[in-house]
């Protein structure tokens, strides 16, 4: 019976830690205000391919005056997202309603403490990290509350995402250095092998003759 | 044992040598008599006394030391071994890097799943070849062939820049899996058929670990390289050079180490003279013909193909569905792998302590139960949302279908005697051909998501080991029905006989398949031992965890 009791209790617990997990990880995309911050984001080069690590954006954001949760944000993120034609065939990439899950917007490009003092809008350059991959990608900003979960946001495009979209070319990853090396343990591998081939035939024949 | 001269020994390829645990494996022709040249003079002349082990008349090894380096014969264990679990390594390198070189490479969920086929497709053509190989120059040149030339393909990921060249680089990278055959090829030579079974299962089993350390050891060797500076889409290409080293090495060391067989390298001992030599067309004509041979090739698709296909999406899979980091998703699909230590040969195991019993009806069973379970599992950890559930699901799905694999090879010998190694070997290229089939399906598209994808897997492959039923044995019947009551089928000797026609029968070439019926009497359980069949001297009854 003790056993008995003891099994209900782990599992009455493990419920209640499934369930209590379950409740901070329900925060939707579809809760949070939209357009309360307004958000422009210039690439260096408009209407070309930009490349990883070495083109810039010019990021801009203001909270709007219609945004009504103003009083809680205390920090501002900015994040790179991916656009609807970066996200076709790439489960990794998809867009969940649940925050948690969402993993559309992976990559951060900065955050700042928000000071309610400041009405004006902020502008910073970006310049993209050579880990972002090729794609096509937006500007989206979390306002974020003492919590650090997110209350508000603001993106550079439209709700369709369709609008204002820059494209980016990841940097190759390949290296001259690293194709030589590649070159010569593969030609080195080959002639090894061959060298101990001929080697051992010859010492058979001789072995042979005698 | 017997001398088995004749068969399987005769042209290239047909020998398949040791693919798997029971064939009594004859380098050489010890044909009484005949004008065989110096190699059994050197046999002969050389004292038994000079090997550390103890040996048999053909100098193969009685007993198995694992922690032994011993020249030949254990040393010879390791390098097949271990360059066999190198090329693991190799192939499945790719796949917990997989995160990083999709946002490299632009990579789509179909890229990511093609090049998951190809990565296993090569090896189906690649094993079956193996074994002419290994005849022709060797298991040591066999090996070292695979290792040093397919380094290169290793190399060349430094090179991808798309979609294309990563499947092309992956197909090629995966024709170094027969290094499974050229594996059992050396220590068949090497090992007395008394203990073949069990150094075949460890041989085969540590090889396969491969797949499983192949996960925790490239994010380990990624994270370093970036520590050092590197970004991450160049740091995953010198990662590649890793394996590759490890493959130039082996291939180094086999050369200098190694020993084709226990008297000496196959080069500077002449070759066996004039012996019938069985014809490549008849061997393969016979395996054709016997509709076991398929339906083993279907259930080794589902054994060991599911565990290729998991090693190459379940770290992808940990990564994606939980959140976690690249090297923890490592550890945790590293520990899939890593279960063949034990999981393998405890399927053989498990295969003949139910043949002691049940004969051949128990290792049917015995399969079927592994392999159900295994699919089982593989449903529940498709289904699992949490992540200890995930991780519980899927060691019990590997332990599941890997002794599943164990317990087919204890069934793969009693199939036939004449086509035994083309039997092993197709059998074996079933599992690659699994392979590419399942991730084909389940894995390539965005029909699935990856879950429900494991869980299709998971019932296909129950739905397919059914066809363990449909196994039947006319002298030991099969799951459901007993022996033919025919007096003349339920031997044995008339089951293995039948593979030779009436000449050739006249002419004694059938002898080696009537001495193994002999022996396989015990295949009927109990009733055998009662039956008093006391001049089998051994049975096929040893721990036989193979291949």
């Amino acid at each position: 019976m003790a056993i008995h009791n003891i099994l209900f209790a782990s599992l009455l617990i493990c419920l209640l830690i499934q369930s209590s997990h379950g409740a901070t990880k329900e925060r939707l995309f579809s809760d949070l205000e939209k357009s309360a911050l307004e958000v422009t984001a210039t690439p260096s080069r408009v209407g070309e391919v930009l490349a990883a690590g070495i083109d810039k954006l010019s990021i801009t954001w203001k909270v709007s005056s219609t945004a009504t949760k103003e009083p809680e944000f205390k920090a501002i993120k900015v994040k790179l997202c991916y656009a609807p034609a970066s996200q076709v065939d790439r489960p990794w990439r998809k867009t969940e309603n649940e925050l948690f899950k969402d993993k559309s917007c992976p990559h951060k490009i900065s955050s700042w403490s928000y000071d309610p003092a400041v009405k004006t809008a902020q502008s910073f350059d970006y310049t993209l990290e050579r880990d972002i991959p090729t794609g096509t990608y937006f500007v989206r900003t979390y306002a974020v509350d003492a919590k650090d979960h997110e209350v508000a946001f603001g993106q550079s495009t439209n709700e369709n995402k369709t609008t204002n979209l820059f494209s980016v070319q990841a940097i190759s990853g390949r290296h001259k250095s690293l194709d030589i090396a590649s070159v010569c343990f593969s030609v080195f591998s080959v002639l090894a092998l061959f060298v101990f081939f001929v080697n051992e035939k010859r010492k058979a024949k001789i072995e042979q003759s005698k | 044992m017997a001398h088995h001269n004749e068969d399987n020994e005769g042209s290239i390829g047909t020998s398949m040598h040791g693919v798997t645990a029971r064939e009594q494996v004859f380098s050489f022709s010890a044909h009484e008599g005949e004008d065989v040249p110096s190699s059994r003079a050197v046999r002969f002349d050389e004292p038994t006394a000079k090997f550390a082990l103890p040996v048999d008349s053909e100098h193969r090894a009685t007993v198995f030391r694992p922690f032994s380096f011993a020249k030949p014969h254990m040393r010879a264990f390791h390098l097949g071994w271990i360059s066999f679990f190198t090329c693991f390594i190799s192939t499945f390198a790719a796949a917990p890097l997989v995160p990083i070189i999709r946002d490299n490479l632009d990579l789509t969920k179909s890229d990511i799943g093609n090049a998951g086929v190809a990565s296993v497709s090569g090896a189906i053509f690649s094993r079956l070849a193996m074994g002419a190989v290994c005849d022709l120059l060797g298991a040591r040149y066999g090996t070292a062939f695979l290792l040093m030339l397919s380094a290169p393909t290793v190399f060349s990921m430094s090179f991808v820049s798309d979609a294309g060249g990563y499947l092309s680089v992956r197909f090629m990278i995966g024709f170094c899996l027969a290094t499974f055959v050229s594996c059992q090829y050396w220590t068949s030579v090497m090992f007395n058929g008394k203990i073949i079974g069990l150094v075949n299962g460890c041989a085969g089993g540590w090889g396969d670990m491969g797949g499983g350390v192949t996960q925790l050891l490239m994010p380990m060797v990624f994270h370093v390289i970036k520590l050092a500076g590197a970004t991450p889409f160049t740091a995953w290409r010198i990662a590649f050079f890793v394996p590759g080293f490890l493959q130039i090495i082996m291939g180094i060391l086999v050369l200098t180490l190694g020993q084709d067989l226990p008297d000496g390298n196959l080069s500077t001992l002449q070759k066996r003279g004039d012996v019938s030599k069985d014809k490549f067309s008849k061997v393969f004509w016979y395996a054709l013909r016997n509709y076991r041979t398929y339906v083993l090739f279907l259930l080794y698709g589902f054994s060991m193909g599911i565990e290729m296909t998991i090693n190459n999406v379940i770290s992808e899979y940990f990564f994606d569905r939980f959140q976690l980091e690249l090297h923890t998703a490592g550890m945790i699909a590293a520990s899939f792998g890593m279960a063949n230590f034990f999981a393998r040969p405890f399927g053989g195991y498990a295969s003949d302590i139910s043949a002691r019993f049940f004969g051949m009806r128990g290792r049917l069973w015995t399969l079927w139960i592994l392999q159900t379970l295994g699919g089982l599992f593989c449903v529940w950890l498709g289904r699992a949302t949490s992540l200890p559930i995930a991780i519980l699901a899927m060691m019990l799905f590997s332990v599941g279908v890997q002794a599943a694999c164990g317990a087919i090879y204890g069934i793969v010998p009693f199939v036939s005697r004449r086509s035994l190694g083309i039997i092993s070997g197709l059998t074996g290229a079933g599992g690659n051909f699994g392979s590419g089939l399942t991730q084909l399906i389940f894995f390539s598209s965005s029909r699935f998501h990856t879950a429900d994808g494991l869980s299709l897997m998971g019932i296909m492959g129950m739905i397919f080991t059914l066809l363990v039923a449909f196994i039947h044995f006319p002298q030991w019947g099969s799951m459901f029905f007993g022996p033919t009551s025919d007096e003349l089928k339920s031997k044995e000797e008339h089951y293995y006989a039948r593979e030779w026609t009436e000449e050739e029968k006249q002419q004694g070439l059938h002898e080696g398949s009537l001495k193994f019926a002999e022996n396989s009497r015990s295949e009927r359980g109990r009733k055998a031992a009662l039956d008093g069949s006391s001049h089998s001297t051994q049975p096929e009854n040893e721990n036989s965890g193979n291949v």
